[in-house]
């Protein structure tokens, strides 16, 4: 530290003469007129701009969501919806491998379970769903899956297709789903039988079966998600379909992140759904083919629905027999 | 190669809206598409700015990342171009835009989307150089036949370059010099020629002076 003088006189001049924007005229009279301008071309200040042109967000230079936007499309939902996706149907298929599907010994008498107008509001619902599923799919993770393998050409008309019937079947998903709403509500309301059902993961860790009514706490969660899920989809796909009901872009921006998230929280969740109602737990899909399901079916998965019918049958019977 | 870029000079543009006229009297755009618009912030306040905006053709384009089919494409000029039998009228680019370029003719049922239509730059589109479908779904092809964007070209005042990204920076930056060298020479400091209105009680204060 031969030179520790030149420090002492900096310090010295610094207390003395301090910098000049300091001792000046208060620094916000002068302001920078760019970055004034620049403020205001991003829309940061409170004054609107004004344009000529008649259009959609027209008097916005520029748009503040559009990075994020980009960031989100991009960088997150396709990443994280393909995974939740892959991951749902990797853990279908290992249970399935591990475990295997559930089988009753048929007794050959069989009991109503759906009626005839609930099955046809089931397949309707389910047949739009999986047309929407499709599409929306292809919309989605087209551009990363599809096309590769197709090309430009191919790819073009398959998502032309997709789009026109995404909006054209779109409003019909939410006319089923409210039907089907009205139909399966009363029994799809949570009960406490519910709850031990689902602590007991359906039977799943062992233990024999636990009781369950006309739909176990499983079904009754499915029945849920589908609601709220539809409803966000239905009411953010509105949005989307007639894009004449907002203003601006951000409305348009938002409703397809809800109807993108909503979404594949549906396929992910309709992916068990199909699982066990097909391989899962043999007889399902029969019950809603056919509307019939075997008695022994009924006894191992929903014994106390079974027992209220046999109630209900023995009541008729002994009510006829007094009648005679 | 040439990088071609547009850039608006807000101290020169007056809101004339040539260049929107322009544009859609050369590409014959749809009803209700404007490639191109002019945009004015504080609009009759002292300070007042316009700024003609259209697609800036960006390096790393947020529509060609966001666009579902992967339907655009940048020319060896830099220009950002779409091929619209791929494109399916979604809107996601229009999301992702900074500037609002991208465009959208109402044709469907229920005023849904057409395919979307945006500033070529006047360089046409993927259909032959030149050709009646090029015309008919991009517009004029100027750059093809050696003219520059018809907006630009119009400028009554040269507030809107476009061409080579070096010589409009090199226009532009002649400018800045010489606006700095002309205000000194009015001896009026740079920063006093505030782009912000002036404040209420100066404005009195030099009403007061003046009567």
């Amino acid at each position: 530290m031969r030179h520790w003088w030149v420090w002492v006189w900096l310090c010295l001049g610094a207390t003395l003469f301090p910098p000049v924007h300091a001792a000046g005229p208060s620094t916000d009279k002068v302001l920078n007129p760019g970055a004034e301008l620049w403020n205001e071309v991003r829309g940061r200040q409170a004054a609107p701009a004004t344009t000529q042109v008649q259009g959609r967000d027209s008097q916005v230079l520029v748009n503040e969501w559009g990075e994020h936007f980009r960031d989100y499309r991009r960088q997150r939902f396709v990443r994280y919806s393909g995974y939740l996706l892959a991951g749902v149907v990797s853990l279908l298929l290992l249970y399935h491998l591990l475990h295997g599907g559930l089988e009753v010994t048929e007794s050959g008498r069989k009991v109503l379970r759906f009626e005839l107008t609930e099955r046809i509001v089931h397949w309707l619902l389910a047949g739009v769903f999986l047309l929407l599923t499709v599409t929306g799919v292809v919309l989605a993770f087209g551009r990363f899956v599809v096309l590769p393998w197709s090309g430009p050409e191919v790819f073009a008309v398959i998502a032309s297709a997709s789009k026109e019937g995404h909006n054209l079947f779109g409003p019909l998903f939410i006319v089923a789903l409210l039907w089907f709403f009205v139909l399966f509500v009363g029994r799809n309301l949570p009960r406490l039988v519910d709850i031990y059902w689902l602590i007991r993961a359906g039977g799943m860790l062992g233990g024999g079966h636990p009781a369950a009514g006309f739909f176990n706490g499983g079904e009754k969660i499915w029945f849920w998600i589908l609601t709220i899920g539809g409803l966000a989809v239905s009411t953010s796909g509105v949005v989307l379909d007639f894009p004449a009901l907002v203003e601006g872009r951000n409305p348009l921006v938002l409703a397809l992140v809800v109807h993108g998230i909503a979404a594949v929280v549906l396929i992910a969740a309709s992916f068990g759904h199909m699982y066990l109602g097909t391989l899962g737990v043999k007889g399902s899909l029969e019950g809603m083919k056919s509307g019939l399901v075997d008695e022994a079916w009924a006894h191992a998965h929903h014994v106390l629905w079974y027992e209220e019918l046999n109630r209900k049958a023995q009541a008729e019977s002994s009510a006829r027999e007094q009648g005679q | 190669m040439a990088r071609m870029k547009f850039y608006c000079d807000a101290e020169r543009c007056i809101e004339c809206n040539g260049c929107v006229t322009a544009c859609k009297n050369e590409n014959e755009v749809p009803w209700g598409v404007n490639r191109r618009r002019v945009v004015t912030i504080k609009d009759g306040e002292r300070g007042e700015r316009s700024l003609s905006v259209a697609c800036m053709h960006c390096s790393d384009a947020p529509c060609a990342a966001v666009c579902p089919v992967d339907c655009f494409y940048t020319t060896k000029e830099g220009v950002v171009l779409h091929d619209k039998d791929i494109c399916i009228g979604c809107g996601y680019c229009f999301y992702a835009c900074p500037f609002g370029a991208p465009q959208f003719p109402e044709d469907g049922a229920f005023a849904s989307r057409g395919k979307m239509d945006k500033c070529t730059f006047c360089a046409g589109g993927p259909e032959e150089t030149g050709s009646a479908d090029e015309f008919r779904k991009y517009g004029r092809n100027r750059l093809a036949e050696g003219k520059l964007p018809l907006c630009a070209e119009m400028c009554a005042t040269k507030a809107l370059l476009a061409g080579d990204a070096n010589v409009i920076a090199d226009i532009y930056r002649q400018r800045v010099v010489n606006r700095a060298a002309s205000s000194l020479a009015h001896g009026v400091e740079l920063q006093r020629q505030k782009f912000r209105a002036t404040p209420e009680r100066e404005r009195t204060r030099t009403r007061g002076s003046e009567g």
